[in-house]
């Protein structure tokens, strides 16, 4: 009944060239989809680094969403080759410690599926949805005199 | 064994075939110790028994032994896989560390890397039966009792990085877990940073582990952070047909792609 | 300390709408370093602009974010309003809240506040960002065009015509290319050596075309406007600059049963030989592998018999070095060899012969002067069938693509036979007609209809002597697969086009990249036809895929545009979202640990490998460096990099650090 009332917070990791257009165009289109999702812009799903995946479940994100050019699609003709490998092997190393890779929705959106990436996004929310807050992170037992350690300022 | 290995090493030695060697010697309380040989005398501290069961190789690329000139090792068969890694990341070059192993009871020396991968290919590369036993187990558990699992090890660590200094492969002279610009794993060893370094090692190590288990022996919590990396060498070896360790002049898992490799995770 | 200004559109009312603009401009104005915030109507039109301007001026803002349309709109916009209140640009960044907000989400207060967010993360990436300059890459205007068939031939006279210096490099000792062997050409029938000679001279005398016959690239350098290529030129044994192109040597030479490549073998020539008549250059070269000085040390009657002294045995391969700011591909194809078809009897039997073979019994420049008359014994055949698809659609022969070009040329040789031939008949065994093309239906169809050429859908199984004539075994899948056989006296193959032999071997010196069949790839199969990966290196003609005169030619004037655009200009500006390895002082020098795992990422082999030396010269270090004349900033290789020693300008590690931190946490 809670999870209801809960709005998870989930981070995309996107491509410019075609799942950030191809969000853009769902912007354009004027397709719906909730507001809980926030787009970061990659120049190439191949920049996109593991170690921020990590970060982001850190901070509290609910869920992540991780977005790039179909296979052969790519701008950079290999980035999402490149990157495909990484999210095989860093989707294993995650699963095996313990970590809930149903919350990593990986897709391929291009620059003319604007209807796909609103779905991509709703049924994402819907998951995250169902799954409730990522409590296992939230109850990470971090000092408080650490609490505020990072480094933007 | 130990006497054959001695009088080889003071050979090489006195001939100026090398001018260090890094072999087992005896250290406190029965353990074993790396040593580094510089005189045909100081050979006779030199050991090899049925405990001398570590690799040296993460001293092959330490400044202070490459200065000592061309270097000799006792190598396991994990230190020649090192090896063999190593030079596929042009660490190291062809006939440039002499590498001494046990073929049969027989005393081998090669500084040739064909050489080396051919003993190596006829070598079983396996994890230890109860290392498998231990991943099977983890990976038959829920995601939540997996969660639990780790968490109780990462909540052990102390961040002294021992793991590191120990691992052949983990020779990055300015490591990532130093870098503040951005702080990408926090200083202080506490749960969560703990976890981030761990996880980030064994993503830097996956494709590259060569399962000689230095990590886990080495760690003074006894957290079995061997069996992160070990759990990848199955997927990586199926999936891209990739195993770390094996050819001087392998590709590395992540440096290259299939166009068909798999992707039934991606909608 | 950064001084950050965040300036709020509207849009009118497309962000406005949804989007309460007042309000994050208001909130944004009590960020960390947010000195100054507004919002406004249009932000992007004159008025707007000049806010930004003045606002730059007025608050001495060193970082801008524009909260408006998404920046792959209106990026370039405000980062030229920045740059022209002083600020680098590259400080000027773009949080999109209308399509990826105001458009998505309905009028709420959740909408507002995923806006303020939006607004709050990329602040935080703009304190982040590091003033970049344009990268300027100064252009050397020569092109290298590879290759001397009609692509090639096109392309060059098109850049030399834009008035810039181009230097044809070709392997044969002409140019003319496969279309120099071709009879006539469809749809038009129209002669190929008349509509092809007068644009090899053209190169040839052309002042701005430099030409290397017999030549061969050896090596490429450098980057787009800066390569330094070198040139094999094989020796021909000859002093080009004495040979008068006379022919005497060619007439006296004793060695004059050697197969002709240019006749495919169906006539022979000399050892000191011009390939064809027509060719360009007019000047003979000695083929050392069947001279009888080269390989018995005696003879040397071509020296003997020239008029002017010419000939020079003792002449070597030279190598000439030459920068170039493009290279133009057009290397062409390859047809299948003989053993391919072992059912098909090619090489077993002489009348079985391929498709250029018959060009050339068709040329009246041929070897039977243009009468189609068989291999074997110089009989004109009154039954000839023709198969299409040998070797092309075969999966099972590891060719799945079409060859595209050979029903057209099917039909045309059927056409030509019977033009020829008036009481033969002509058979195609085919399994579809490929006609798409101007004029190019109606053309089969003339050859069906008007020249009475009996088409057979279905695959021919076998091909195999009985009592003097070939018999072909084939099915006709429109009668119910019945099986049928033709007594033919003679057979001929539209074997499938095939990339060159040497095809890899040339994309990797050129480091561009080639698909499953060696075909070299394009960089975007539909918007970028005649591009490679690499930067500056264009590709035109069959080197792609087997293609068609009138579409090799109009890749070939694409390419040669390419090129013409980039020496529009003395320096290239490209964006500075370039990848870049750390550098530091000694002793390390770099955090890069030299592993050069990163180096077979990069999609267009930018990294480099640096040694860095001490005084005495010693190498200390190897490390990798980017070059960014190659760089394209897709950063792949940061993402790879364990020690985080390269990082990307533009998308920085601390910039993406920044943006996630800040999102989440507030």
């Amino acid at each position: 009944m809670e999870n209801q009332e809960f709005e998870p917070k989930i981070v995309a990791f996107v491509c410019n060239w075609c799942t950030y257009a191809g969000a853009d165009l769902t912007g354009t289109s004027r397709i719906k989809y909730g507001a809980n999702v926030k787009i970061i812009r990659f120049p190439c799903t191949g920049r996109i680094d593991f170690m921020l995946l990590m970060k982001a479940f850190e901070n509290g994100a609910d869920g992540i969403i991780i977005s790039g050019c179909h296979p052969n699609d790519c701008h950079y003709s290999t980035g999402n080759f490149h990157a495909r490998r990484r999210w095989v092997v860093f989707r294993n190393l995650l699963n095996f410690s313990g970590i809930d890779t149903e919350r990593i929705q990986f897709s391929w959106v291009s620059a003319a599926e604007g209807f796909k990436w609103a779905d991509v996004v709703n049924n994402t929310i819907e998951k995250v949805r169902a799954l409730g807050p990522y409590e296992n992170y939230k109850k990470i037992n971090v000092p408080t005199l650490f609490a505020k350690e990072d480094n933007n300022e | 064994m130990s006497d054959i290995l001695i009088n080889k090493v003071k050979q090489l030695l006195s001939d100026k075939a090398i001018d260090i060697f890094i072999g087992h010697g005896e250290g406190t309380g029965g353990r074993i110790r790396p040593i580094f040989v510089r005189t045909p005398e100081d050979a006779e501290q030199l050991i090899f028994n049925e405990n001398c069961k570590q690799s040296w190789a993460n001293y092959l690329l330490k400044p202070e032994v490459k200065a000592a000139g061309k270097i000799g090792m006792m190598a396991t068969k994990h230190a020649l896989r090192a090896m063999m890694q190593l030079a596929s990341e042009f660490q190291i070059k062809d006939n440039e560390v002499l590498a001494l192993y046990w073929d049969n009871n027989e005393l081998k020396s090669s500084a040739d890397f064909k050489e080396i991968e051919a003993y190596l290919a006829s070598q079983n590369h396996d994890i230890l039966p109860h290392e498998q036993e231990m991943i099977d187990k983890l990976n038959a558990m829920t995601t939540q009792e997996r969660w639990d699992f780790w968490q109780k090890e990462y909540e052990k660590c102390i961040k002294c990085y021992a793991c590191r200094s120990a691992c052949p492969m983990c020779y990055c002279h300015h490591c990532a877990a130093e870098g503040n610009q951005p702080q990408w794993i926090p200083v202080a060893s506490h749960q969560l940073g703990n976890m981030d370094w761990h996880l980030m090692r064994a993503m830097h190590l996956s494709g590259r582990c060569i399962n000689c288990g230095a990590c886990a022996k080495v760690c003074p919590m006894h957290i079995p952070l061997n069996l992160l990396t070990y759990n990848l060498i199955t997927p990586i070896q199926q999936e891209f047909g990739a195993i770390a360790g094996m050819k001087h002049d392998a590709t590395y898992a992540l440096s290259t792609f299939k166009t068909e490799d798999k992707e039934n995770f991606i909608l | 300390m950064a001084r950050v200004g965040v300036f709020v559109c509207h849009c009118g009312e497309n962000i406005s709408a949804t989007v309460d603009c007042e309000k994050v401009a208001k909130e944004s104005g009590d960020l960390n370093s947010v000195v100054f915030s507004t919002d406004y109507k249009y932000m992007c039109s004159d008025p707007g602009q000049t806010l930004i301007k003045e606002a730059i001026k007025e608050h001495k803002l060193d970082r801008v974010v524009v909260a408006a349309c998404s920046p792959r709109m209106h990026e370039p916009t405000f980062r030229k309003a920045c740059s022209e209140a002083g600020m680098n640009p590259y400080l000027c960044e773009m949080a999109n809240i209308r399509e990826h907000c105001s458009w998505v989400h309905p009028k709420s207060e959740e909408t507002t506040a995923k806006a303020g967010d939006l607004v709050r993360t990329i602040v935080e990436k703009v304190k982040k960002n590091k003033p970049l300059q344009a990268i300027k890459v100064p252009i050397t205007k020569t092109a290298i065009v590879i290759g001397g068939g009609v692509a090639g031939i096109q392309s060059a006279l098109d850049i030399a015509n834009c008035g810039h210096k181009v230097i044809m490099v070709e392997k044969q000792p002409s140019i003319g290319g496969h279309m120099s062997q071709l009879s006539e050409t469809f749809p038009t029938l129209d002669c190929s050596q008349c509509i092809l000679t007068p644009r090899m001279v053209e190169v040839a005398q052309h002042p701005n075309i430099t030409l290397y016959t017999y030549a061969e690239i050896e090596s490429v350098d450098g980057f787009i406007g800066n390569f330094k290529v070198k040139i094999r030129r094989k020796s021909k044994s000859l002093d080009e600059n004495l040979c008068t192109g006379c022919g005497l040597c060619t007439t006296k030479c004793p060695k004059k049963k050697i197969p002709n490549e240019f006749e495919r073998g169906l006539g022979n020539r000399t050892a000191i030989y011009v390939p064809f008549p027509q060719a360009v250059p007019n000047k003979p070269v000695i083929d050392r592998e069947n001279c009888n000085y080269y390989q018995k040390g005696t003879c040397k009657v071509c020296e003997k018999v020239c008029p002017v002294q010419a000939i020079r045995f003792d002449q070597e391969d030279q190598i000439i070095e030459v920068e170039a700011g493009a290279l133009v591909v057009c290397t062409g194809f390859d047809v299948l060899k003989p053993n391919f078809f072992p059912e098909y009897g090619y090489g077993k039997y002489k009348d079985v012969i391929d498709g250029l073979q018959f060009e050339r019994l068709a040329s009246a420049s041929g070897p039977t002067k243009g009468e189609i008359r068989r291999p074997s014994d110089g009989e004109i055949p009154k039954k000839i069938v023709f198969i299409a698809c040998a070797g092309s659609r075969d999966p099972a022969k590891g060719i799945e693509y079409c060859s595209k070009i050979c029903c057209m040329y099917t039909a045309k040789h059927a056409m030509l036979y019977k033009h020829k031939v008036h009481d033969g008949t002509p058979y195609v065994f085919y399994m579809d007609i490929r006609a798409g093309g101007k004029m190019y239906e109606e053309f089969v169809r003339r050859a069906i209809v008007e020249d009475d050429t009996k088409y057979i859908r279905g695959r021919v199984s076998t091909v195999f002597e009985r009592n003097g004539k070939l018999i072909v075994r084939g099915a006709d899948t429109l009668m119910g697969a019945q099986p049928v056989e033709i007594e033919a006296d003679m057979v001929v193959l539209a074997s499938a086009g095939v990339s060159n032999p040497d095809s890899e071997e040339l994309a990797q010196r050129l480091h561009v990249s080639y698909d499953a069949y060696k075909f070299f790839a394009e960089a975007h199969p539909k918007l970028k036809p005649v591009e490679t990966n690499t930067a500056g290196i264009f590709l035109a003609g069959a080197c792609q895929a087997p293609k068609d005169i009138p579409e090799s030619v109009a890749a070939a004037s694409g390419a040669a545009v390419k090129v013409a655009a980039l020496f529009s200009n003395s320096e290239l500006t490209r964006e500075p979202v370039v990848a870049e390895v750390n550098r530091q002082a000694p002793p390390v020098f770099s955090t890069c640990t030299g592993c050069f795992l990163c180096e077979k990422v990069c999609p267009y082999q930018a990294i480099e490998r640096e040694e860095i030396k001490d005084r005495n010269g010693n190498v200390i270090k190897t490390l990798a460096r980017i070059n960014k004349g190659l760089c394209q900033g897709c950063g792949t290789c940061v993402a790879l990099c364990r020690v985080k020693a390269i990082d990307l300008h533009g998308f920085s590690n601390q910039q993406m650090y920044s943006e996630v931190m800040a999102l989440l946490n507030f």
